[in-house]
C-alpha cells in the first residue's frame, strides 16, 4: 500500500512506544484424550474418622459396661473416664463434619442445577461479556481437575474479542457441553454394562439387587464427577428418586422372570434365560439412570 | 494365454476402476470449488499462505485453530493433503513462509498457481462407516494477480463500448487527478496519420504510464490490467490498444478505430477467453476480497471507484443455484453463495470493527444488488491472516511493529460506517505494520477465516 502525500487531515494519530511488543503464544493443541483426574487422597477422610470412632465408642462404651465399678467410681477413675468422654467428642465432631458436608454438597448440586446456563438465551444477549459471565458463573461450581473443567479451560483459550454472543455460545457447546455429554455417555455405556454383567453372574436376587445398588451408586458418581460435580455431594434427593425408581423397576423385572421360569420349569436353560433377561433389564435401567441424571446436569431447555 | 486374458480382463479392470473412482467421487467426496476473487493487493496470497498454514498445523498438530469450523471438526479429521490443481503450477506457500522468515510480506502474484486441499474425515454414523469409511472435502484455490481479474467485464464488451466506459472512468475523481499527462497526450495526438507501430507502442506506452501512476495512487479499476505485469503471456508491446476519444472510436472508418478494434479483438480471444476458462473456471462459491484500507488511505472518491469496480466485476460471473442433480450428473457449476470479505482487519481497533463491516457492505452495496436480483446467499466478514497488531492503550488504539522495528501505537478516530459518513478532506493512513517475529503463531491466531469458510462450506 503507497502513502502518498494527500492535502487530507490525516484520522490517525501515531506515536513511537518504549514497550516491547507481546509474543503471541501458540493456540492451545488439542489433547487426544482428556482425563478424569481424581483429587489425590490426602489424609483421613471424615467417614472413616466417624466410623473408626464410632467403633471406638461401641468398644469404649463396652469397655465402659465392662468396667462398670468406673462409672460408677467416676471420682476414683478419672482418667478413663475422661479419655471416653474425648473418644465420645471425636465421634460427634466428626459426625457433625460428616452431615455439615453433606448439607453442603446437597446445596452445591441444588446450585448446580439451578445455575445450568440456559444456552439458548445467552446467544441471543447482546452482551458478549453477559454472555461470558454467565458461562464462567456456571463454570466455576466445576471441582478442579474434572473433565468439564478441562474442557471448559479448552474453550477459554479459543475466545476472541470479534466473537459474538452466538458464536461464544456455540464454542462452548462445541468445546464444553457435547464432550462433556460424550464422555458422561460413554460412562453410562461402561457401568450399563458392568451392571448387566453383575446381574448375569449374581446367584440370588439379593446379592443381585446389591449389586445393583452399588453400580448405581457408582454411576450417579462417575457421572457427576465428569460434569464436575464432586462426587461425595452427589445425594440430591433427585438423584435418589431417580435410584428408587430404577430399583423398583428391577424388582418388577424380577417377579416377572420369576413367573417366567416357573412356567417353564427350572431347567438350566430357563435359568440362564432369566439370568441373561435380567442382565439386559439392569443394563438398560443403568442406562437410563445415567441419562436421566445427564440430563439433569446438562444446560437448562 | 496370458495375453488373451489380460486383453479381455483389462478393458473390465479399467471400468471397473473408473467406476469405484466415480463412485468415490459421487458418495465419498464433497467437492467445494472456491473462487477467491480479489483486486491486486487485496491479501489473496496471504490469506492463501495463511490458510494452507492453518489448516495443516491443525489437522498435523492439533493445533486448536479455527474454532467456529464446525463443518471440519478436529475429532473426525483423519488427514489432510495438498495435491497440484490440473496443469496449474503449484502455489509457492514454502516460498512464502521463507519471505516472511526472512521478515518480508509475500510478494505480489505475477502469474498464476493453484492447489488442490483434500481434507478426509471419518466417518461416525454406525452404518455407514462400514459403507463409506470416510468422506473427503476436496478445495480447489486458484491464486492469480489481481490486474487480470479487472480485465474480466472487457470480455463482453466491442473495443468501442470499452474505450467509451474507459474514457468516461477517466474524467471522474480521482483517476482525472492521474490521468492529465494522458489525456494532453491524446488531445495533442494527430489521429489522421497511419497506426504505425512505433505511433501505436508511443501511444500504449504512455496509457501504460497512467495505468502504473493511477496504480500506485490506490486505483482498482485499471484496464487492461494485464498490460501492468508480465505473465500474461499477452504480447502487449506487439498488439497493444489503448481506449481513444469518442470522436475517433465511433468511427468506425478511422484506421486507428480497425487497428485497436483488431487488436482489441486478439486480446479477447487469445488471452481473455482462455483465462476465464483455465482460471475463472466453474465454481460454486465466491469468496470477494476487498481492501478497505486502500480506500480509506487514499480518499472518499477512491472508495467510490472501489465501489464500482466490484459493481462491473458482479457482471462477470454466473451466478444461480444448481441442484444436486445439474451439480453431480450434469456438472453444471454456478455461484451460489458469495462472501464479501474486507481483509487486513486486525489493522484497526476492536472497537471498530463494526464500522468497518458497515462500511464493507455500503461499499460492495452495487454488488450485493446484483445478487438479490439473482436470489443468491451472500454475506459480509471480515479477516485477518494473519493478527500483526496489537491491543492498544485504549479501545480506539492499536500497536503495531513498523518495518523498521519500531514499535508505534495508532490512535484511531472514528472510522465512518458508510461512503456518506466519510468527509471528502480526511483519510486513514494505511498502517506499516511489519511482519512479526512471532509470524506462526499470529498466523494461527488470526481471525475470521472460520467463520467465513463454516458460512461457505455450511448447507
Amino acid at each position: 500500500m503507497s502513502t502518498t502525500e494527500k492535502p487530507y487531515r490525516s484520522k490517525v494519530t501515531q506515536m513511537e512506544i518504549d514497550a516491547q511488543p507481546p509474543d503471541h503464544a501458540m493456540p492451545a493443541k488439542r489433547e487426544a484424550e482428556l482425563v478424569i483426574v481424581d483429587d489425590p487422597a490426602s489424609g483421613l477422610s471424615a467417614k472413616w474418622l466417624a466410623l473408626l470412632s464410632g467403633i471406638g465408642c461401641v468398644l469404649g462404651f463396652s469397655l465402659f459396661e465392662a468396667l462398670n465399678f468406673i462409672e460408677m467410681n467416676f471420682a476414683a477413675s478419672p482418667i478413663s473416664t475422661s479419655l471416653l468422654a474425648v473418644l465420645l467428642g471425636v465421634f460427634v465432631v466428626s459426625l457433625g463434619s460428616l452431615t455439615l458436608g453433606e448439607v453442603r454438597g446437597y446445596r452445591k448440586v441444588s446450585q448446580f442445577i439451578h445455575r445450568r446456563p440456559k444456552l439458548a438465551e445467552l446467544a441471543s444477549n447482546d452482551s458478549t461479556q453477559a454472555a461470558l459471565d454467565a458461562l464462567k458463573l456456571h463454570a466455576s461450581q466445576f471441582s478442579r481437575h474434572s473433565y468439564a473443567e478441562q474442557c471448559y479451560k479448552r474453550f477459554t483459550g479459543l475466545v476472541k474479542a470479534d466473537h459474538t454472543s452466538a458464536e461464544i455460545v456455540e464454542m462452548y457447546r462445541q468445546f464444553v457441553a457435547e464432550p462433556v455429554k460424550t464422555k458422561a455417555s460413554e460412562v453410562v455405556k461402561k457401568e450399563s454394562m458392568a451392571s448387566g454383567s453383575m446381574a448375569f453372574i449374581s446367584p440370588n436376587h439379593l446379592i443381585q439387587s446389591l449389586m445393583i445398588l452399588w453400580i448405581s451408586m457408582r454411576t450417579i458418581k462417575r457421572v457427576a464427577k465428569v460434569y464436575g460435580l464432586r462426587p461425595a455431594t452427589a445425594g440430591n434427593w433427585k438423584l435418589m428418586k431417580i435410584l428408587a425408581q430404577n430399583l423398583a423397576a428391577q424388582s418388577i423385572f424380577d417377579l416377572a422372570t420369576d413367573e417366567m421360569t416357573n412356567q417353564l420349569s427350572g431347567s438350566l436353560a430357563a435359568k440362564l434365560m432369566e439370568n441373561s433377561a435380567e442382565a439386559v433389564a439392569a443394563g438398560a435401567l443403568n442406562i437410563r439412570l445415567g441419562k436421566t441424571l445427564m440430563r439433569l446436569l446438562e444446560e437448562e431447555k | 494365454m496370458r495375453k488373451l486374458l489380460d486383453s479381455v480382463l483389462n478393458p473390465v479392470r479399467r471400468a471397473s476402476d473408473a467406476g469405484s473412482a466415480q463412485f468415490a467421487q459421487w458418495f465419498m467426496q464433497s467437492r467445494h470449488r472456491f473462487t477467491i476473487t480479489g483486486l491486486s493487493r487485496s491479501g489473496k496470497s496471504m490469506l492463501f499462505t495463511s490458510l494452507m498454514t492453518i489448516l495443516k498445523y491443525r489437522s498435523e498438530e492439533q493445533y486448536q485453530c479455527l474454532p467456529l469450523l464446525r463443518y471440519l471438526p478436529m475429532d473426525l479429521v483423519e488427514n489432510m493433503w495438498v495435491e497440484p490443481l490440473g496443469e496449474l503450477p503449484e502455489f509457492p506457500v514454502d516460498a512464502h513462509m521463507a519471505a516472511l522468515e526472512r521478515g518480508d510480506w509475500p510478494p505480489a502474484t505475477e502469474a498464476v498457481a493453484g492447489f488442490q486441499l483434500t481434507v478426509r474425515l471419518r466417518q461416525t454414523h454406525q452404518l455407514k462407516k462400514y459403507l463409506l469409511p470416510f468422506t473427503d472435502i476436496v478445495f480447489e484455490f486458484i491464486d492469480y494477480p489481481g490486474e487480470w481479474l479487472t480485465d474480466l467485464p472487457m470480455l463482453e464488451k466491442t473495443y468501442t463500448q470499452w474505450s467509451d466506459s474507459a474514457w468516461a472512468q477517466q474524467m471522474n475523481e480521482p483517476q482525472n487527478r492521474f490521468a492529465k499527462d494522458w489525456h494532453q497526450l491524446v488531445s495533442e495526438f494527430d489521429f489522421e496519420q497511419p497506426p504505425t507501430p512505433d505511433a501505436i507502442a508511443m501511444l500504449v506506452a504512455k496509457y501504460r504510464d497512467y495505468l502504473l501512476t493511477a496504480k500506485a495512487e490506490g486505483i482498482s479499476m485499471l484496464q487492461p490490467g494485464s498490460f501492468l505485469i508480465p505473465g500474461s503471456g499477452f504480447d502487449w508491446q506487439e498488439f497493444g490498444f489503448t481506449p481513444l476519444p469518442s470522436r475517433i472510436s465511433s468511427d468506425l472508418s478511422s484506421p486507428w478505430t480497425q487497428r485497436f478494434n483488431h487488436h482489441f479483438e486478439i486480446f479477447q480471444k487469445q488471452w481473455l477467453a482462455a483465462l476465464k476458462q483455465s482460471t475463472f473456471r466453474e465454481t460454486d462459491k465466491q469468496i470477494i476480497l476487498v481492501d478497505l484500507f486502500e480506500g480509506l488511505n487514499h480518499s472518499k472518491s477512491h472508495l467510490y471507484q472501489l465501489r464500482e469496480t466490484l459493481s462491473n466485476l458482479a457482471q462477470t460471473f454466473v451466478y444461480g443455484d444448481p441442484g444436486w442433480v445439474q451439480r453431480h450428473l450434469l456438472r453444471q457449476q454456478k455461484i451460489a453463495k458469495v462472501a464479501f470479505v474486507a481483509t487486513k482487519s486486525d489493522l484497526i481497533p476492536a472497537a471498530q470493527k463494526d464500522y468497518l463491516l458497515a462500511l464493507l457492505k455500503d461499499v460492495t452495496r452495487g454488488a450485493t444488488a446484483q445478487l438479490d436480483k439473482d436470489n443468491i446467499q451472500f454475506e459480509h466478514f471480515l479477516v485477518s491472516a494473519i493478527q500483526a497488531t496489537d491491543a492498544g492503550s485504549s479501545e480506539q488504539s492499536l500497536r503495531y511493529v513498523n518495518g523498521e522495528g519500531r514499535y508505534i501505537e495508532a490512535t484511531f478516530e472514528p472510522l465512518p460506517d458508510s461512503l456518506k459518513a466519510m468527509p471528502a478532506d480526511e483519510h486513514y493512513p494505511a498502517l506499516p505494520a511489519g511482519v512479526p517475529k512471532d509470524y506462526l503463531a499470529r498466523m494461527l491466531n488470526g481471525n475470521g477465516l472460520d467463520r467465513l469458510f463454516q458460512y461457505l462450506l455450511e448447507d
